[in-house]
């Protein structure tokens, strides 16, 4: 009974940190221009981020690594150098838009500029990690996260029709813009498949200890939680496509996108949109810092973990510090939020191959899932995600150049 | 007694006794002798790279049989780690 | 025993199960007539500097240096001893008298300042 309510948390908690900056500002400007037709790029990047997520778990709970880990050890120092600083480079790059994510939305409840919130913010995310343990941290962020549904419920209230729902989540060529819409499903699939999630997710069956008898749970853990979570991506598309793109609103700023709940919420859209926002953001933040300092003790093999007492763990602290500290004064900066969020989606894309590729091996070795290998469909599964990961790794600068 | 570090040996060409390139050097198979772990054979691989890539890559790229040669302790010189040479001729190696 | 594959880059935990680091090289003793011995696993991030480029493994060295740290490093454990090696390697030795929790300590007397250091 205890497994089925932890694991029913665990696929509500996937919500927090799965729809932040990222996902809502992709699928807002994929609804206002496209419509609906670009909601099977939300379906097939949650697809493939569940997939991998679920192979990530399963080397944690059979081989006891995390990817940090694994990669390490299976490929050596020189290989994980490129993997391991582009993650570093990228997880920096989203903590900052995450950070300025959550300050615009603080700005929109208090109509003070989003520069000031910058630094409570930080330090809050600093806070939670610093008191809190895994589980307080991710169900809060969860549990929390809940009122992302906000864009469900939006969705759904504004009766869209299901024949031209049902339409998009086939892959069609549109009638306009084709570099746009190209460039659009690119960054969704970017801004789906964040590479910190993996090494996270990982991290978590670690923490939580799971073993070999929990694979179960983390097959539904992936696949419900990931599609859960998406459900709240394609919320906002569908929102954004209904509300703003009749008036064809381009989405060129998250409070331009707020205006997509007005229909339904009326004086509560500006609330509900910020807090959503905000919230999703900060939960990232949260799980991305901690990342950090994951990845690094993974990678060096420190000791690591935050069930862990903080002083047996100085170099972990330090280091996740280290990574929020450089984020925070990036976004000080003042770089617009919504500008950072895309380069680092476009920088994903372009390691998404060196992401995906370890998987293709460590799935075939019994030193990393014991009998549980991938058969020749995961194996199939991956070569192809290896080669479309490619594919959409060559065009994404083009494609930002012409279409962004 | 002169010692090396393993990674300044690891990856690198070795050369035949008449310097033709006969591969990279790319794992050193070790045993226990007493109190000891002495090194018995290395494992010098055609394919470079892809051979710590793995089985999974080389069953796609169709490269199923491991390619390169097993070569004993005594076969190799690595006493110039810039310039690894063979001390045997190659009809005395096993292939792997 | 493969060497690459089974010991290079993998955990290192003293005879406690603390963790002491990675095996981020190894040094091979080489003798005349004789097959090369393992003599010892190097820890540290010099090692791993040093695996990228010669030139970047002197820089991780002088920044150590700068950072008043280099005295005993890279940690050196003996292939001697070594109790075990399989998923990680096991050492006979307590991390404590290797040398390998140094920035740890380090960076502890800073940690345990903050309230809630528990």
């Amino acid at each position: 009974m205890k497994k089925i309510f932890n694991l029913a948390l665990g696929i509500v908690t996937s919500i927090g940190g799965f729809v932040e900056v990222g996902s809502i500002s992709t699928a807002a400007q994929a609804g206002s221009e496209f419509g609906f037709s670009l909601l099977w790029a939300i379906a097939i990047a949650s697809l493939f981020l569940a997939a991998l997520a679920e192979m990530a778990g399963r080397i944690a709970a059979v081989g006891k690594r995390s990817m940090a880990a694994a990669v390490r050890e299976r490929f050596g120092f020189h290989f994980q150098v490129i993997p391991l600083g582009a993650e570093l480079i990228i997880d920096v790059l989203l903590l900052t838009a995450e950070l300025g994510g959550a300050a615009i939305a603080v700005k929109m409840l208090t109509e003070i500029g989003f520069q000031w919130w910058i630094l409570p913010i930080g330090l809050a995310v600093w806070l939670v990690i610093w008191l809190g343990n895994f589980s307080v941290i991710e169900d809060g962020v969860g549990l929390l996260g809940m009122v992302t549904l906000s864009f469900v419920v939006s969705a759904w209230r504004l009766h869209p029709q299901v024949a031209s729902l049902a339409h998009g989540f086939i892959p069609t060529i549109p009638h306009h813009d084709l570099t746009r819409y190209a460039f659009l499903s690119v960054s969704i699939v970017g801004a789906t498949v964040s590479p910190y999630l993996l090494n996270f997710y990982a991290s978590g069956a670690l923490e939580e200890k799971w073993t070999e008898q929990d694979l179960w749970v983390n097959r539904l853990t992936a696949y419900l939680g990931m599609g859960f979570g998406s459900t709240v991506a394609m919320g906002c598309l569908v929102t954004a496509a209904i509300v703003l793109g009749p008036q064809h609103i381009k989405v060129d700023s998250y409070e331009e996108a707020a205006r997509m709940f007005v229909p339904v919420f009326g004086r509560w859209a500006v609330t509900l949109f910020a807090l959503s926002l905000g919230i999703g953001c900060f939960g990232a933040a949260v799980e991305i810092t901690l990342n950090a300092g994951y990845v690094l003790g993974q990678a060096f093999g420190w000791t690591w973990g935050i069930d862990k007492p903080r002083r047996e763990v100085s170099r972990f602290v330090t280091a996740l510090s280290v990574v929020l500290l450089l984020a925070v004064l990036i976004a000080l900066s003042g770089w617009d939020p919504l500008q950072v969020t895309l380069i680092s989606v476009a920088l994903t894309v372009v390691i998404m191959p060196i992401i995906v590729l370890p998987f293709l091996v460590l799935m075939n070795e019994e030193e990393y899932v014991k009998g549980h290998t991938s058969g020749p469909i995961g194996n199939g599964l991956l070569a192809v995600l290896t080669i479309l990961g490619a594919i959409m790794a060559l065009i994404v600068i083009p494609l930002e150049i012409f279409g962004g | 007694m002169p010692t090396v570090q393993l990674d300044r040996l690891l990856g690198r060409e070795v050369h035949t006794a008449n310097n033709r390139r006969l591969g990279r050097l790319e794992e050193f198979r070790a045993e226990r002798r007493g109190s000891d772990y002495v090194v018995t054979e290395y494992v010098i691989g055609a394919a470079g790279l892809a051979e710590r890539l793995g089985l999974g890559l080389r069953l796609i790229l169709g490269l199923h049989r491991p390619s390169g040669y097993i070569v004993r302790w005594d076969q190799l010189d690595l006493r110039n780690p810039d310039r690894l040479r063979l001390s045997c001729s190659v009809t005395e190696l096993q292939q792997r | 025993m493969d060497v690459v594959r089974e010991v290079l880059d993998k955990p290192v935990v003293d005879r406690n199960g603390r963790e002491m680091g990675r095996a981020d090289g190894i040094v091979l003793a080489i003798g005349d007539g004789q097959p090369p011995r393992l003599e010892a696993i190097l820890i540290g991030p010099v090692v791993l500097g040093r695996r990228l480029h010669p030139s970047i493994g002197r820089l991780v060295g002088a920044l150590e240096r700068w950072l008043g740290l280099g005295a005993n490093r890279p940690v050196r454990v003996e292939f001697g001893d070594i109790e075990m090696i399989g998923q990680k390697v096991k050492v006979r030795l307590a991390v404590g008298d290797t040398g390998a929790d140094e920035v740890e300590r380090r960076l502890r007397r800073w940690v345990i300042r903050l309230p809630g250091s528990r």
